[in-house]
């Protein structure tokens, strides 16, 4: 992020007028302008994540009581086949999303940037829109193009490639998942194509040319001139989407008709983490799974920048 | 002062005074009423809305009001006003295997008021069908009143069966079934019985005609008990595998279509769900037809049962007298009885009830059969089913296991597949047993 | 070789075509299944010959779709309104102020906005218990009346602001709110349009957090009445693709009248940073 940063500390208006009123309030001013989102987010945010630290060592029965267990939930969650089951689930959908969905976005991205295409507006519009309808009502929507015998998937699918037509999608423990990322591969490809788009035309164009000079084919332009060009944009839509990717949970929540699907082949962390904590009232053991969840996204989403060489440390 | 935002964020803005201007009008409803009571079956709740206003009738100022809460939401939405206080209702309907979670914890904490004492003192304990009691009793208090008994038949094709020349008296057992059903069924195209190979609805009734289950009357988890490994022996080479004679697609608009296109010729069949079927497939009328589900041996029991419901009164309730009246008013009046089963095919617990006209009249559906005296029939042989405050979790379990089992027998067939059977159920009930042990209240 | 070149463009050109008709077909079937009777549903793969309103009059009886309409839109717009205030005013003062405790304000926000937050869920349940938020329209709006995100987007934004602008202001006596109420905020406006979409959809989209804190149905969103539907009307495809039309629709209509703004913000603070 690109900042400016004097290193003085100015306390007096660069300007004429310094009545004390007028001084006043620029000084004042950033602090109050700050002070509303501070406090909220300090109410609503810090105390509520300091909390959930502390009450990941408790076994609550709802708000109004609690029993200090130390670590017995953290020690049982480890242990628990249904949470190995919600993880696994889980990385496996971030494992396609991550190399199914982004290749497949910035191939559209590539092929939308070349200069043959007509009518780029409207085919990103039409590659984008699907975005705009959130978890649940996709859910509702596939859940029913995805029924047998009846359902449009089917029916597709059956006359191009021959699959039977009463292939159970929902039912089928091995097709949750690929009805799952075939739902969000049609709900995300033209979101993540948007940011690889916008970073393909910001790349240099002088580069192209004097790669082309030296006698570059497309594809070692495409090596040494648009994959550095984009990278810093790549590495943010990878980690966003694995991040996506780790709190899924209205998708197969709704498609699967509020449950984790046959053989819970739909359950994920964070529907694990509802299942659990909110629907039988513990607290302590939701939070318990709130931050096994945030230290495994956070791991793996300061490896991917590692790994990319996007992380230099410090934030500004 | 001009607005800076722009018009997008000026539009919002105004939509959000007029949206909470309207809402400001419309305030949501408080309940005004003295009794809240939620249902979440619709024909529950259309039923409920004719016998109320008698009964307000009867108590003068008294006003009930019935809300509809979805299947699904209601376990976790009374869960959830359970724990913070808020918006309890005084009467609850609870379906059968939801109804364990409640009984969680110390009985001192159970969300419910114990009816016992009630129900033995006014010799419903006597009148009502006993297995119905036990899905709703935890360490020997009985929690809930039995709305009915849901004996299980078997719903067929009548036309198609006459076309195909089978007759229905000639299946006595299973094993008759299953033999005429390898005859008919052509794979794709048509199957002998809807059962599905994903989920353990329809395991369940078969388990319980074999007088298995989940738990026994101590809280035990035998869910993996010897009758168990038998039923699923016996269920999955039904809905998997090259003698398959079984599917089913799911419910609702493609119900309906399935069975018209006779894609199954038989269908497992409650009470209720005999009138599900007359709704969601009118055009079968009069080609429909009810017998009792097979026999696992010769002379053996010919039916099961699938699905229930109770009404409980919860302790938040200020006059659980008053509750007491409704809930007896709702389910022991014999002439509502009598239009509720016309209305919606149930079978009331109140055994007195069944000798009323009502359940003798001949069902032009199911090609004029009398329908009730069917089903009452055998009401008296509906098996117990034992519950738990973890029955939930152990049907999630069992349909983990039954899709477990299918998988293997569609891979490797019947070699090795009693001894999976067998480490599968001991597999989902030692996670059943170990949640169990967790349990810190 | 031309040939070849006009060969590989028509291809490129079909194939795009294709993927687009693919990923719009959905849509176009939802669209056609609102407006087939219960009959006609499955008889007709898209639009059948005769049109019926049968689904959206079965879903307006069947339940109080309007209020749940109503009840989303005051909850999302509410929202955005006052994220848009307090997210720009904070954005505002990180962008172009220098003063104590800026930089320990940066480091907390960045770090949580790292932090899934699902991890704060069973607290915040707890502290709006204790508020006696759980089932209001409050407890869905204050927890979420800031967002971290358009802070970020609006300093971004802001930084382009040049100082000479703010000095010829103050120098006309200007006071400060003045300065980002009547210079900063009008020059801001793209970013305010994309901004405005993004946190609608945020808002009208959340699942969740409304299923854990609302309790009477006359305050329920679209999404968890259409997910109660699912579960009372589980048959009745046709009203269930009724009532999901209409949920999306708004969100639709908004990003027609925004869509350039909108794809402007969502990249700029990618491709910028």
């Amino acid at each position: 992020m690109s900042t400016r940063q004097p290193d003085i500390v100015i306390t007096t208006p660069p300007v004429a007028r310094t009545s004390r009123w007028f001084v006043l309030q620029y000084r004042m001013a950033p602090y109050l302008f700050v002070s509303p989102f501070l406090i909220l987010f300090l109410t609503f945010g810090a105390y509520p994540i300091l909390k959930s630290l502390l009450l990941s060592f408790y076994a609550t029965n709802g708000p109004k009581s609690a029993v200090f267990v130390g670590l017995q939930n953290f020690t049982f969650l480890l242990s628990d086949p249904d949470f190995h089951t919600a993880v696994w689930n889980t990385a496996v959908f971030a494992f396609w999303s991550v190399f199914l969905q982004l290749p497949l976005s910035l191939g559209l991205a590539l092929l939308l940037n070349s200069v043959w295409v007509k009518g780029r507006e409207i085919l990103r519009l039409a590659f984008f829109s699907p975005n705009l309808l959130g978890q649940v009502f996709v859910g509702v929507l596939f859940s029913v193009l995805f029924i047998p015998q009846y359902g449009l998937v089917n029916r597709f699918l059956h006359a191009i490639v021959g699959i039977p037509l009463d292939t159970k999608w929902l039912a089928n423990p091995n097709l949750v998942m690929p009805a799952l990322v075939l739902t969000s591969l049609w709900m995300y490809v033209g979101f993540n194509m948007i940011y690889f788009l916008a970073a393909l035309q910001a790349v240099d164009k002088d580069l192209y040319e004097a790669a082309i000079v030296d006698g570059a084919n497309a594809w070692h332009q495409f090596w040494a001139v648009t994959l550095p060009g984009i990278k810093p944009v790549a590495v943010f839509v990878l980690v966003m989407s694995t991040i996506g990717s780790f709190q899924l949970f209205e998708l197969p929540w709704i498609m699967l008709n509020n449950s984790s699907g046959p053989d819970q082949a739909g359950l994920t962390i964070v529907m694990y983490l509802y299942q659990t904590g909110f629907v039988t009232g513990d607290l302590g053991y939701a939070s318990a799974v709130g931050w096994t969840l945030a230290l495994g996204v956070l791991v793996i989403s300061l490896l991917q920048m590692r790994v990319t060489g996007a992380w230099k440390g410090g934030t500004d | 002062m001009r607005f800076p935002y722009g018009p997008a964020a000026l539009s919002m803005l105004v939509l959000s005074i007029l949206s909470g201007l309207w809402l400001a009008f419309h305030p949501a409803k408080r309940p005004q009423a003295t009794l809240v009571m939620w249902t979440f079956a619709k024909t529950h709740y259309d039923a409920y809305k004719q016998a109320i206003p008698t009964f307000e009738a009867k108590h003068p100022g008294v006003k009930v009001d019935l809300q509809l809460v979805s299947w699904q939401a209601v376990t976790s939405r009374l869960q959830a006003a359970f724990l913070s206080d808020l918006d309890v209702p005084d009467l609850v309907e609870v379906e059968i295997s939801a109804a364990g979670s409640f009984f969680r914890g110390p009985l001192k904490d159970v969300g419910f008021l114990d009816l016992t004492d009630r129900i033995k003192q006014s010799g419903l304990y006597d009148r009502m069908v006993k297995a119905r009691f036990a899905p709703y009793t935890s360490r020997g208090r009985i929690f809930g009143l039995p709305h009915d008994v849901h004996p299980v038949m078997l719903a067929y094709r009548r036309d198609l069966f006459e076309k195909l020349g089978i007759n229905p008296n000639e299946i006595q057992t299973w094993d008759d079934f299953i033999r005429i059903g390898r005859k008919i069924t052509i794979p794709g195209q048509r199957y002998m019985l809807e059962l599905p190979d994903s989920e353990s609805s329809r395991f369940d009734p078969l388990l319980f005609q074999r007088d298995g289950g989940y738990f026994d009357p101590q809280g035990n988890c035998i869910m993996d008990n010897e009758i168990a490994v038998q039923t699923m022996l016996f269920y999955v080479p039904l809905v998997a595998g090259p003698n398959r004679i079984a599917s089913d697609l799911g419910g609702g608009q493609i119900f309906t279509k399935a069975v018209e296109d006779g894609y199954f010729l038989c269908m497992i069949a409650p009470d209720w769900r005999s009138k599900t079927i007359e709704v969601d497939v009118p055009k079968m009328r009069g080609k429909m037809a009810l017998m009792p589900l097979p026999a696992v041996y010769p002379g053996g029991r010919r039916t099961s049962t699938w699905g229930g419901t109770m009404i409980g009164i919860t302790k938040h309730c200020k006059k659980p007298d008053l509750a007491w009246e409704l809930a007896l008013h709702l389910y022991l009046n014999k002439e509502d009885l009598a239009q509720r089963f016309r209305d919606t095919n149930i079978l009331p617990a109140l055994k007195e009830a069944w000798n009323h006209p009502a359940y003798n009249e001949p069902r032009p559906y199911w090609s004029n059969q009398p329908l009730g005296k069917l089903y009452a029939e055998l009401a008296p042989h509906v098996p117990f089913q034992y519950t738990s405050p973890f029955i939930a979790t152990a049907k999630a379990k069992m349909s983990e296991a039954l899709v477990s089992c299918v998988q293997y027998y569609k891979t490797y067939g019947d070699k090795g597949f009693e001894a999976f059977v067998r480490k599968r159920l001991k597999q989902s009930a030692d996670e059943v047993r170990r949640l169990m042990r967790r349990n810190p209240y | 070789m031309r040939l070849l070149y006009r060969i590989l463009r028509l291809l490129v050109n079909l194939f795009l075509l294709a993927f687009a008709v693919l990923t719009l077909t959905p849509m176009v079937w939802l669209v056609a299944a609102t407006l087939k009777s219960p009959d006609d549903l499955f008889h007709y793969t898209f639009f059948a010959p005769r049109l019926s309103t049968y689904n959206f009059r079965d879903l307006f009886s069947t339940v109080p779709f309007h209020r749940y309409m109503i009840n989303s839109i005051f909850v999302a717009t509410t929202m955005v309104v006052i994220q848009l205030f307090f997210s720009s005013l904070a954005g505002f003062a990180l962008a172009q102020y220098d003063f104590r405790g800026k930089k320990p304000i940066m480091i907390l926000m960045l770090s949580t906005m790292m932090l899934p937050g699902q991890v704060m869920m069973a607290p915040l349940y707890e502290l709006l218990y204790r508020l006696h938020l759980v089932d209001s329209y409050a407890g869905l709006i204050v927890p979420g009346a800031v967002s971290v995100f358009g802070i970020f987007l609006f300093r971004q934004s802001i930084l382009q602001v040049t100082d000479e602008l703010l000095h010829a202001a103050r120098i006309d006596g200007c006071s400060e709110f003045r300065i980002y109420w009547d210079i900063v905020m009008p020059v801001s406006r793209p970013m305010i349009g994309a901004f405005c979409l993004i946190s609608f959809m945020g808002t009208w989209n959340s699942f969740l957090w409304p299923q854990i804190i609302l309790h009477n149905t006359d305050r329920f969103t679209l999404p968890i009445a259409l997910n109660q539907l699912v579960g009372l009307y589980q048959q009745q495809y046709g009203t269930l693709m009724a009532g999901t039309f209409l949920s999306v629709l708004p969100v639709i209509i908004l990003f027609m009248l925004l869509q350039k703004e909108f794809i402007a913000g969502l990249t700029a603070g990618a491709v910028k940073g």
